[in-house]
């Protein structure tokens, strides 16, 4: 385990020479502001400073000075990975606030655009809308519009288009990443000097995924050339209920599959259950019965499906097809699977990008947490089931989100606990619930997608001995003092775990 | 009363997801005319004046949440950061979980200074001089000159024995008198049987914003007292009538004895009875900048006031964002009700508008930010052509017209032409207008 250093006087005043006085505090409010338990994460560490980098340059040096300080480091912009945006571990250290790095150049040509960690959904959507408005930024659908798109495609997560194109890491041409050790260096194409980033795979072999998924842990990306996707305006969504989750993870299979056909234009496809509807409102303010969601429309269970074409005729071409689909499942499987009438605010409010759809969890008590796991899609229902069992057992509303990633090849399940943040022993409960199913779902191959560095990261590893002993390697290679945070890859291990550490094994 | 600890549970639902730090964010695809006013927009004065997570409402919960959970102390550091806030509830209107974030900031304050830090000197200067019996104001005025302002045209009107009173106000009072004037004109020319009255004290909106609840109660007692046989009180004050109709049930834990009426309401309501027709015409172009008080604020009470009543928020909820709605368009109704008057809507309107930078206590203590963000708003408003950038609000008048100035000083000093940002603009009570108009 690395012994860190506190950030000394000497350290601020080294930070402030870099940064400048008015771009680094040690307020005490302030460090405190920057905190987050919910979302994503519920465990996080006060910093002992906040420095707001303008640079990669600025970003190196603060490296340098971390390295030879021994003080960790946790670099976050929009910090909406909740706590894993922040300190994990003791001493806090510097937080790297990257919200002034917030450049974006597009390039129509070459069909990508670059952005700077600060560059926000919301912004990106304003600037494309008015100057590049056939094309869209692929942001992240769900979050809220102060999510980041770099952020959001580092944690390979889900775009507006993820249902083609996958997840959003999959969209990546190039990063500028400034190593722990201070070294800035490009990945792709821009690994050539000059070069523009049009060429993922560049120089090779390619080092991206050491440093996607990783939350900054293996270095700190200061720009990210990611592809924007064409924007057709003929869009609209449809969605189609069930009693299982079977009747909703089917249809939706044999619907992506058609690739090259109306999986294309299927964009996106994302579903639920009852309770994602009930559990946006206060537990005592809101019916907790299903008739009541029977009679306003709402399915036990459904899937949408946003459709965006070129044309109507593309448009009407592409509903008939999924419409197809689920008259002949309803034939074949002799099953009820009925088209909600969705009123045409409920169409304008799913295609709004970016939203906040996913906020309002907290109403229902007092906090909430996402758990997200991905399995190949047609086993997403058995994960479903498990996950609302175990929900209902540990006293959790049984709120479930799916959707589809890359055409229905793999699913990402999404349970949200929705509880009382205020309640004694909430955490220790919500732990509990985390090791029970984590430790089931792992023996049937399935993968934490933002693991908890607690519990989902610890556990998984402990069953992934070789890959965590490679991942050590490397993240020694990059960063031999381990000076930046332990992100959700359980380096160092004894700082975030109990069990045996896969490396002394 | 109301404390922080009343509020955990409320603070408690935030995620922190900082879509508090934005105007429309929930309105990413708004058209807007330009490029520079359309989709979501950075949205919170002290945010934007500082920079730190801290300055904006996401980090302010957080700070209430280390706060209550005894992880942060109370310090004049604390207070100086929570009390840079215009409290103006741009925040409040984006919290997809109900958060009564202005609730939360104010109460935060009062806690620090429970826990005995003193209030920041403006603050505490307020609190001295509202708490002083010979003055009752927190402009070190007299108390005994409260209704000077009206012995010349309205003497008639004072502690006559009535049911329907003028709430004047502090700024009213000793400042813009010629607002006062206005608006009691505008009311004799109504028919409004109404009084002015010399017992009025300051309502307290200074001083529950920067977190001095004692003294808060001590006026708000006194001003119940006196108006306690009211049916009716009207008011030319966004903040008096917010801390009134909003503040003092809440605080009190008791109904107002009285309905309350901005008297910009009160002509919608007379226009919409069909008893008042504005036929004298006001040929100007002309922008409107909703005072976050008298429009915001009551809007949203509005709204959490269905909610509260409701027992399925599902069912109930789109009914209440209507009311609100509803409310943030009385004005507009008043405006579309003067001939010849053309109004050009600036980018941030309603729910969604920016502050003048005046509120909460910062305009007192914070003037550098009270005049930043008057100038970002001048921007706005000259950004859609008009000459006249028109509100219903003292404090939101006295801001502006600090930023045009400015303006003015700065176009004297470099010899360019800031037109595009506001210099030319002239701001304009719509009480005024009014009264000129009937």
């Amino acid at each position: 385990m690395s012994n860190y250093n506190k950030v000394t006087d000497d350290v601020v005043k080294k930070l402030v020479a870099i940064c400048g006085e008015k771009y680094v505090t040690t307020s005490e409010p302030l460090r405190h502001s920057y905190m987050a338990k919910g979302i994503m994460g519920l465990e996080a560490e006060l910093p002992e400073v906040i420095v707001r980098p303008e640079n990669a340059e600025q970003v190196s040096k603060i490296l340098i000075l971390a390295n030879e300080n021994l003080c960790p480091v946790t670099p976050a912009a929009g910090g909406l990975s909740g706590g894993f945006a922040l300190p994990a571990i003791q001493p806090g250290g510097i937080y790297m606030d990257m919200t002034r790095m917030d450049k974006m150049t597009v390039d129509t040509e070459n069909r990508v655009m670059v952005v700077e960690p600060g560059v926000k959904s919301g912004d990106a959507w304003r600037i494309f809308k008015t100057q590049y408005p056939d094309w869209a930024p692929p942001i992240p659908d769900g979050a809220p519009p102060a999510a980041t798109v770099l952020g959001d495609a580092i944690e390979r997560g889900f775009s507006l288009v993820t249902g083609v194109y996958g997840p959003q890491a999959d969209m990546i041409m190039g990063l500028e990443v400034v190593l722990p050790t201070g070294e800035i260096f490009h990945t792709g194409s821009w690994a050539l000097p000059g070069a523009k980033p049009f060429y993922r795979w560049g120089v090779g072999p390619n080092p991206d995924g050491l440093f996607l998924g990783s939350q900054g842990s293996m270095g700190i990306i200061t720009k990210c050339a990611i592809k924007m996707v064409p924007h057709p305006h003929f869009k609209t969504v449809v969605a189609y209920g069930g009693e299982s989750w079977d009747d909703v993870v089917k249809p939706a299979w044999e619907i992506s599959k058609h690739e090259m056909g109306i999986g294309e234009r299927t964009v996106m496809v994302q579903g639920g259950n009852y309770e994602l509807v009930m559990t946006r409102w206060p537990k005592t303010n809101v019916p907790t019965d299903y008739e009541f969601y029977k009679k306003i429309g709402v399915d036990k269970k459904w899937m949408n499906y946003e459709v965006w074409a070129w044309t109507q005729e593309e448009l009407d071409f592409t509903l008939k097809g999924i419409d197809k689909i689920y008259k002949d499942y309803e034939v074949r499987e002799k099953r009820t699977t009925p088209q909600q009438q969705l009123h045409p605010k409920q169409i304008a409010s799913r295609l709004k990008k970016p939203n906040k759809i996913a906020v309002p969890y907290s109403l229902w008590q007092a906090g909430f947490l996402f758990i997200t796991w991905y399995c190949p899609w047609l086993e997403s229902s058995a994960m479903m089931e498990e996950y609302c069992a175990a929900m209902a057992e540990y006293g959790f509303p049984e709120t479930m989100w799916v959707a589809s990633i890359d055409h229905a090849r793999q699913a990402i399940v999404m349970p949200i606990l929705c509880f009382d943040s205020t309640a004694p022993g909430i955490y220790d409960k919500i732990r509990e619930f985390n090791l029970e199913t984590t430790r089931s779902f792992l023996k049937k191959g399935w993968l934490n997608y933002r693991p908890d560095p607690f519990v989902h990261a610890p556990e998984t590893f402990s069953k992934a001995k070789e890959y965590y002993k490679m991942l050590v390697k490397f993240r020694k290679v990059l960063d031999p003092n381990l000076i930046l945070h332990p992100g959700r890859l359980a380096i160092p291990w004894e700082s975030v775990s109990d069990l045996p550490n896969p490396c002394k094994e | 009363m109301t404390s922080l600890e009343d509020l955990r549970n409320i603070n408690a639902r935030c995620i922190h997801c900082r879509a508090c730090q934005y105007a429309y964010s929930g309105e990413p695809d708004r058209e807007g005319k330009d490029k520079t006013y359309t989709g979501m927009l950075q949205g919170c004065p002290a945010g934007i004046y500082f920079g730190w997570e801290g300055y904006f409402n996401s980090g302010k919960q957080w700070m209430a949440r280390a706060f209550l959970n005894g992880e942060l102390p109370a310090s004049p550091e604390l207070l100086e950061i929570a009390e840079a806030c215009t409290t103006c509830g741009m925040c409040e209107t984006q919290c997809p979980n109900y958060i009564d974030t202005v609730h939360v900031t104010e109460e935060l304050r009062a806690a620090v200074i429970e826990a005995g830090v003193e209030p920041l000197p403006k603050h505490a200067k307020f609190r001295d001089m509202v708490s002083n019996d010979d003055m009752r104001n927190p402009y070190n005025e007299a108390r005994s000159d409260r209704t000077k302002w009206a012995q010349e045209k309205h003497a008639e009107q004072i502690d006559k024995d009535v049911k329907i009173g003028y709430f004047v106000g502090c700024t009213g009072a000793y400042r813009q008198q010629h607002v006062a004037d206005r608006t009691a004109s505008i009311l004799k020319k109504l028919g409004v049987d109404f009084t002015i009255i010399s017992d009025e004290v300051c309502c307290g909106s200074p001083i529950l914003r920067t977190g001095q609840k004692p003294v808060f109660k001590e006026v708000m007692e006194k001003n119940l007292e006196t108006f306690k046989d009211f049916d009716l009180l009207l008011f030319s004050c966004a903040g008096c009538y917010k801390t009134i109709r909003n503040d003092y049930p809440r605080v009190s834990g008791k109904p107002l004895p009285f309905k309350t009426r901005h008297t910009v309401e009160y002509v919608y309501d007379l226009l919409q009875e069909g008893k008042l027709k504005i036929k004298n015409p006001y040929n100007k172009e002309v922008t409107w900048h909703d005072p976050c008080h008298s429009i915001r604020h009551v809007g949203i009470a509005i709204e959490k006031d269905i909610l509260h009543n409701s027992k399925n928020w599902l069912v109930d909820s789109r009914g209440a964002e209507k009311a609100k709605e509803a409310h943030y368009e009385i004005p507009r109704v008043v405006l579309g009700a003067i001939p010849g008057l053309e109004l050009k809507e600036m980018y941030r309107t309603r729910g969604d508008s920016f502050c003048c930078g005046a509120g909460g206590g910062v305009k007192a203590q914070f003037p550098d930010m009270a005049l930043s963000t008057a100038k970002e708003r001048l921007k706005e408003a000259a950004s859609t052509g008009a000459d006249i950038l028109m509100t219903s609000c003292p404090f939101c008048i006295t801001n502006f017209s600090d930023g045009i100035k400015a303006l003015k000083k700065e176009e004297e000093e470099t010899g360019k032409d800031l037109s595009d940002v506001g210099s030319k603009l002239k701001v304009v009570e719509l009480l005024e207008v009014i009264d000129e108009l009937l």
